[in-house]
């Protein structure tokens, strides 16, 4: 089964892709992710103005069978949530990439770097079948 | 000790499904998706491996009337060929498992249980056996189960030459034979809607399984199997049901037959008083969980959510919860906590679905 990964996104390693646009980082969760997690049937996000840090929980996300964290990949303030998406939690599973949850403001610029590029996420993927 | 895989396992791993370990066993917990194995099975036919559960054979003349005694539903009262739904109960009325059992014939039960209790299960029935006139046997290790659901069950039955002859209702059992060789045909199931259970040899269910799926059947799993039970409010031990509580906590009055001459546990629950009651509650916009606490109006703790998902047929929240009886809002308020938010919870007085069964 091969996993969708977009060249131009960063990724965590709990599988939420960002982009990067100046200091904005726009985040959702991976085609790995909505795959693994099966029919998704709640997503709650954040308020804007909340602080996120760095692999910290900023929101939740159900599938019929589980309950998971979605993690902030940078720290910063969120500036925007898709509140689309949290009335519409399917369309995760049918455009992972298009379904965005949340803008946030990056507050340090170096936790980029933390972030893994698409070939490194593709070796993350595989190592986790 | 490892894990065990049914005689099935090379053919959910060959049609992408997703294992995971489950009460000792590796089963397919999904194949495609919950959403479309739920909805295969209420609108057209779906088919899961049970081959985890285990069966015990109860021979002889006092075959009846053992299985009679050791459960609290009254099965020396159904019908031949008829099968009953029951807990299993000790002297103290709580609950050992809960079990489906099947009057193959007057000198032949066939007792179905949950894998989880098997072990348990089988010391407490030979605890017992020894003041009856029968012998008991346990098959698990011999035998594989499909259970096929949904309301083209019977074209499918007959496509594949499994529908036995006659009238053949629901809750009821027949002997059967399919190329030559036996095997037992149950119109049971756990999903509320029509549909057979088929407990045959594992050479048998290899090929029974290839031709349900030439005929378009669709492979389920263990997930949307739960998702189906919790729909119709079917209940599932280790959530409705357990070692602490009788059934007279758990919304099955209906299975304590106290006009029965005598049955394991009667003393004890024709004198109980309940601890619990189960609930049905409705959640929209939030998805309940097992354990979530259930809230009164006041937003007291009251009790906790046995069994909780969401409802692919009603896109919404549905759970069942013991209630501490002394808590019992009069108002029939409710909400449930998740994650620290309290949610309105609608109380139900049906299942949350109805089931098609026959």
């Amino acid at each position: 089964m091969s996993t969708k990964i977009l060249d131009n996104l960063k990724y965590t390693q709990d599988h939420e892709w960002a982009l990067v646009e100046g200091d904005t980082v726009t985040m959702g969760v991976t085609d790995f992710a909505q795959s693994s997690l099966g029919d998704i049937v709640f997503i709650e996000l954040p308020a804007e103005g909340t602080a996120v840090t760095k692999g910290g929980a900023c929101g939740v996300i159900e599938s019929i069978k589980s309950v998971s964290d979605i993690c902030s990949p940078v720290t910063g303030k969120v500036i925007a949530a898709n509140r689309d998406v949290e009335g519409k939690p399917e369309s995760t599973n049918t455009d992972p990439y298009g379904s965005w949850l949340i803008k946030i403001k990056v507050s340090n610029m170096s936790e980029i770097n933390d972030l893994m590029n698409a070939s490194q996420y593709q070796a993350h993927c595989d190592s986790a079948h | 000790m490892g894990l065990l895989k049914t005689h099935l396992y090379d053919e959910h791993v060959k049609l992408g499904g997703k294992i995971v370990p489950f009460a000792g066993w590796e089963m397919p917990v999904q194949y495609t998706g919950v959403k479309d194995e739920v909805l295969a099975v209420r609108q057209h036919v779906g088919m899961f491996d049970v081959g985890h559960m285990g069966e015990f054979f109860v021979e002889g003349p006092d075959a009846i009337k053992f299985v009679d005694y050791m459960m609290c539903n009254d099965f020396i009262g159904a019908g031949p060929n008829k099968a009953v739904y029951s807990p299993l109960c000790r002297e103290n009325g709580t609950v050992v498992d809960d079990h489906i059992c099947y009057k193959v014939n007057e000198n032949f039960v066939l007792i179905c249980v949950n894998a989880s209790n098997m072990q348990k299960d089988w010391e407490w029935f030979n605890k017992h056996v020894s003041k009856f006139n029968c012998k008991l046997t346990n098959k698990s290790d011999d035998f594989s189960l499909i259970a096929l659901q949904g309301p083209k069950t019977e074209e499918i039955l007959k496509k594949s030459g499994l529908l036995p002859e006659g009238d053949f209702p629901y809750y009821s059992v027949r002997e059967h034979k399919w190329n030559g060789e036996k095997l037992i045909v149950t119109r049971t199931g756990y999903t509320g809607e029509d549909g057979v259970e088929l407990f045959c040899s594992h050479t048998m269910v290899k090929k029974m399984w290839a031709k349900f799926i030439e005929l378009g059947v669709t492979p389920c799993g263990l997930a949307s199997r739960d998702v189906l039970r919790l729909e119709v409010c079917f209940p599932l031990y280790g959530h409705e049901l357990n070692d602490e509580i009788t059934p007279l906590d758990a919304a099955l009055k209906w299975t304590v037959k106290l006009n029965k001459p005598d049955f394991m546990g009667k003393a004890a629950l024709a004198t109980y008083q309940p601890r619990f009651q189960l609930v049905k509650l409705l959640v929209n916009g939030a998805v309940p969980r097992d354990g979530y606490t259930v809230v009164n109006a006041d937003g007291e703790p009251i009790g906790k959510v046995s069994s909780g998902t969401h409802s692919v047929m009603l896109n919404k929240g549905i759970a069942e919860a013991l209630i501490d009886i002394t808590k019992m809002p009069k108002d029939k308020k409710f909400a449930i906590n998740i994650r620290n938010k309290n949610y309105e919870a609608i109380y139900q007085t049906k299942a949350f679905v109805t089931g098609g069964h026959k």
